[in-house]
């Protein structure tokens, strides 16, 4: 029996493959989660499913190209433009909120849903516009290059600067929701939004400043992620459909419920395609599909009415 | 329920309208144009190939046209977007062949697209000429009289990679590729042709990523355990990028050769900049090689004028592309087409196509084959290397005559009556 | 509507196809199907009030249904294209059984899922559905070949699927089912089972979304798997956006609507298509809730708007 299961899967008994297989788990992880936590949190407190969401990731993978090929080539820069890329995206949501999100909050929500679709496609064709359709690509820092090893096993230094920002990433998140003012406006919002209107705080402004703060996770997941992958047009379809199923498992407005999903998923990505390679790509749908069946909200989620 | 008949009877009369309004006027003094239908991929992600396709095509028509068109007529392409779907397609080419009265029906990016209108041209008996789209299938297993191929199908680079990678002293290989028709259609040519060539190769590990993956980690670990000495990829575009910066810091490019046919392109290598896979063997249309240039004295000239042209209209990237020749190659071999039929009967120009002919562009002569009316244009080797500013390029390019790769006529007929078996059942 | 508009409308749909050039002809034919896939996408959401974002699962259920039925079974095609609304109805038994039990955004969540599986299955099932190369060369037979005789077969066949879904709209059950699109608990109470009544209509709008993707079948000679992918499911939703959600025939005026701003401007400039429909749909829904056809009529409703 043990035979079987060990040539249906040789590297089972390969324990460095195996450290290897997690730490790319992880860090597939950390993209993913700091893409869909800002589409959990905007969900969370807006009660709009941002399907333009994935356009923002583009859109900070695209404005780190160009921020790195236009700033003076130095090394340094590097940093320079991942911090810009985000902000340039956030400041795109809030225009966006401002100007339209704002008219339909009082809409059904589908409608919502359909009006960000509709967003997918502007912005996808304003992208294609500005910067082309060639494909593009952001070089890793020299310094992060190479590869590290682990277990003798080579391991890309640049997916340690992801395992390393992301959990950094999370717990300044987790101070700002759970030891600011402003995180508990927003921790209040996501629970009754009527009620902190009724007690006289501007629930528009905060809205807003959700929206971007969501938007700007995003561009920062799109820009962080722009030298690992090719920056090209289509990238926005494929970062929604996972980012989408992660925030679906995790639970609409659960920040540890995207962190946990996005572990789940990550490692499910990495593990799946070693498992069950004719059936991993339907894999995630069809656990999206038993979380909503079995239990709609997710894993960490709160229950409608 | 008044006012929404109403509005119904309104749209419906709006469309009746437009149907009557008369679309562009050709003064009634000028020649007719001989109009072709194009149908291709101009939105979205697939314009990165397109746009380029587009300008060679252009090029080349302002060229035929300058010097009286063909039959004393001006060639003209009226080009439609399919959205990289084959309904769509069918739907354009229906528009095309009924209301636009085209000649002939000429496109395709995307081979279920090239496909679909294939079919739609077998049964509408109009001529259609499949121009970027590379499944072979299109003229050998479904093939048939009214459709052509006027650029190389996967079979010719592909085997051509598979000589080279003979000639190495390399056993075990193993494969990465998009998990659809075309990505299987590919290691299927190249693993077939490789174990004739060389008897004793061993196929240790196949992945088949979906199309479009974007991490491909787990992988890059699962080869790297396979044990291959040689991997072959026909993986393309934004997924190749991808697949070669994730693969190159785990080292995966120094344990094996990697034969990619499409990495040596620059929309891919200019991308990678240094993080080009260094070595790997491609089959690139390295249009700046200073040994190409002397084998085919016209090229320099040609690249010149095709980046000045691309300039003017406003591409990005101006630099001639493959898809650049291939448009360029297209309109020609459609002219030729027409030209030696002397008339634009769909029957009278099959005829010349069965019969085969041969065209000198600027990159080698192509051969327009009879017996499948597939196009047998020079195929060309390379290896990944960094020039002198150390910008990546496909250097060592070796050249080999399409028919030379090919699958013979002989094969052809096997293939397709094979394919018409399988039908009946 | 009275009988003398709605022989009108007939005379009309008979004589219109025999007037236009034949490539408006082919247009109609495709306005028929997109109105018909609209309308029954409209049952569930203008008069259900449940919004499926995968609904082109029914639909290419459907198509590949009567194309697997005619090239495999060696079926003639007009029973392949009876058949296959019956496929694509058992298609949305199953799933429905599953999506009627969530509300609004998690029930749009689930058909999405759905869909996206169905797509994959279709695509990766090479030897049944011959994966991303489709199904080639399924042609109605030479009767109902060309396009002045498929249009009417289409007018005819599209027409009596929307003459079902009116007499559906029109009976108790659409009643009840509009009852609970208002308020579900009210209607419990009154003694209708929601449950069974949503999933019923989900059924419904799953049986003639099929009929429209074999329709579409025949029209397109080939089907592929993208007819399940969520581009299709969008279609629906725009047509019905466009021409208004609250009536019968929005979904009809919102098709002829989409089809010609499609065939004006999707041709001229490919490029920038998306970026208007993308912008024509925000817009739509910012400014204007009652759609364009909304426009055009200033009546009050008589069925108040969906909160």
């Amino acid at each position: 029996m043990l035979d079987a299961v060990t040539s249906l899967f040789p590297w089972i008994t390969n324990g460095p493959l195996i450290a290897v297989q997690v730490m790319s788990g992880l860090s597939v992880a950390m993209f993913l989660f700091l893409v869909s936590v800002g589409m959990s949190l905007i969900f969370g407190v807006t009660r709009i499913v941002n399907l333009a969401h994935g356009s923002f990731y583009m859109v900070g993978a695209y404005l780190m190209v160009t921020l790195v090929e236009t700033l003076p080539q130095h090394q340094a820069m590097f940093w320079v433009a991942l911090f810009v890329a985000p902000l340039g995206v956030g400041l795109l949501g809030g225009v966006i909120e401002v100007t339209l999100l704002r008219r339909i909050y009082h809409r059904e929500p589908l409608l919502q849903l359909i009006l960000t679709f509709g967003l997918i496609l502007v912005i996808g064709t304003l992208v294609l516009i500005v910067w082309g359709p060639d494909n593009k690509s952001v070089a890793r820092p020299d310094a992060l290059a190479g590869s590290v090893r682990i277990f003798g096993q080579p391991f890309p230094s640049y997916y340690l600067l992801v395992l390393g920002l992301s959990p950094l990433v999370a717990i300044a998140l987790w101070i700002v929701f759970y030891r600011t003012r402003w995180g508990m406006l927003i921790r209040a919002a996501t629970v009754d939004r009527e009620m902190l209107g009724a007690l006289g705080v501007d629930v528009a402004t905060l809205y807003t400043q959700v929206f971007i703060f969501g938007s700007w996770l995003a561009g920062l997941g799109g820009a962080l992620s722009a030298p690992t992958v090719a920056v090209a047009l289509g990238m926005d379809g494929d970062v929604l459909t996972t980012a989408f199923v992660v925030v679906v498992i995790g639970g609409l407005g659960s920040f540890a419920g995207s962190f946990i999903s996005a572990l789940l998923v990550g490692e499910l990505q990495s593990f799946g395609i070693l498992v069950f390679p004719a059936v991993s790509i339907v894999l995630l749908f069809a656990i999206m599909a038993v979380v909503l069946i079995v239990r709609p909200w997710g894993l960490l989620g709160r229950p409608e009415e | 329920m008044r006012p929404r008949l109403r509005s119904t009877l309104a749209g419906i009369g709006v469309v009746a309208l437009l149907g009557v309004l008369p679309g562009p006027d050709r003064a009634a003094a000028q020649p007719k144009p001989i109009k072709i239908g194009e149908i291709n991929s101009y939105s979205g992600v697939a314009t990165v190939y397109t746009f380029p396709y587009k300008e060679g095509l252009a090029m080349a028509t302002k060229e035929i046209n300058d010097a009286g068109g063909i039959l004393g007529r001006p060639l003209e392409f009226i080009h439609r977007d399919d959205k990289l779907k084959p309904d769509e397609a069918v739907k354009a080419a229906r528009e095309l062949t009924l209301q636009d009265k085209v000649d002939f029906l000429a496109g395709c990016i995307s081979s279920s697209v090239g496909l679909a209108l294939s079919a739609y041209a077998k049964d509408a008996k109009v001529l259609y000429f499949a121009t970027h789209c590379q499944t072979s299938r299109l003229t050998w297993d479904d093939g048939h009289r009214y459709v052509a191929h006027t650029t190389n199908n996967v079979n010719q680079y592909v085997r051509f990679a598979a000589r080279k990678a003979a000639t190495l002293p390399i056993k075990k290989w193993a494969n990465i590729s998009p998990d659809y028709e075309y990505g299987h259609n590919m290691w299927e040519e190249f693993s077939t042709y490789l174990k004739k060539l060389k008897p004793d190769v061993e196929f240790v590990q196949l992945n088949w990523p979906k199309l479009g993956e974007t991490d491909h980690s787990s992988y890059i670990t699962a080869l790297l355990q396979s044990g291959a000495e040689g991997l072959f990829s026909s993986v393309w575009g934004a997924q190749s990028i991808a697949f070669v910066k994730q693969a190159r810091p785990f080292g995966l490019f120094d344990k094996m050769r990697y034969v990619a046919p499409s990495v040596g392109n620059p929309d891919e290598l200019d991308p990678l900049g240094k993080e080009a896979p260094i070595g790997a063997i491609t089959n690139p249309f390295a249009w700046y090689d200073a040994g190409l240039h002397k084998r085919h004295p016209k090229l320099e000239a040609w690249t010149k004028k095709y980046t000045e042209w691309a300039t003017q209209k406003g591409l990005k990237d101006p630099q001639p592309k493959l898809g650049a020749s291939w448009g360029y190659a297209s309109a020609y071999i459609i002219a030729e087409a027409i030209k030696r039929a002397k008339s634009t009967d769909t029957e009278k120009v099959i005829g010349v196509l069965s019969e085969g002919f041969e065209m000198d562009f600027p990159w080698g002569k192509v051969v327009m084959r009879g017996c499948d009316q597939q196009a047998l244009p020079p195929q060309w080797i390379g290896v990944v290397k960094l020039d002198a500013q150390g910008k990546p390029i496909a250097a060592d390019i070796e050249e080999v005559q399409g028919k030379e790769v090919a699958r013979s006529c002989e094969e052809v007929k096997d293939l397709r009556a094979a394919a018409a078996a399988k039908q009946k059942k | 509507m009275s009988s003398v508009r709605w022989l009108a409308a007939l005379v009309v749909l008979v004589v219109l196809p025999l007037l236009l050039p034949s490539f408006l002809v082919v247009v109609m034919t495709e306005i028929a199907i997109v109105a018909l896939f609209a309308t029954a996408f409209n049952l569930l959401m203008g008069f259900g009030g449940m919004v499926s974002f995968g609904h082109a699962a029914y639909f290419a259920l459907g198509a590949y249904a009567a194309a697997l039925l005619v090239k495999q079974a060696a079926w003639p095609m007009p029973l392949a294209l009876a058949a296959s609304p019956f496929v694509a109805a058992a298609g949305a038994l199953f799933f429905g059984f599953f999506i009627v039990r969530l509300t609004q955004t998690y029930f749009a969540m689930l058909s999405l899922a759905f869909a996206q599986i169905v797509f994959t299955v279709l695509f990766k099932w090479k030897t049944l559905t011959g994966g991303d190369d489709g199904i080639l060369n399924v042609w109605p037979p030479p009767a109902l070949k060309s396009p002045l005789a498929y249009c009417y077969f289409t007018l005819a066949v599209a027409g009596a699927g929307m003459l079902a879904l009116r007499a559906i709209v029109d009976s108790p059950f659409g009643y009840a089912l509009r009852a609970i699109r208002e308020n579900p608990r009210r209607a419990r109470f009154i003694g209708v089972n929601v449950r069974r009544h949503q999933l019923f209509a989900f059924v419904l709008s799953g049986f003639f979304s099929g009929l429209a993707g074999g329709l579409f079948a025949f029209f397109n000679g080939s089907v592929f798997p993208d007819f399940a992918y969520l581009n299709k499911s969008f279609e629906p939703l725009v047509v019905v956006l466009l021409g208004g959600i609250q009536s019968f025939f929005g979904p009809l005026a919102g098709a002829v609507g989409f089809k010609i701003l499609e065939t004006f401007i999707a041709r001229q400039w490919p490029v920038y298509w998306p970026l208007f429909l993308g912008s024509a749909v925000v817009l739509v829904v910012v400014a204007l809730p009652q759609g364009f056809v909304g426009l055009l009529q200033r009546r009050s409703w008589r069925i108040r708007a969906v909160r």
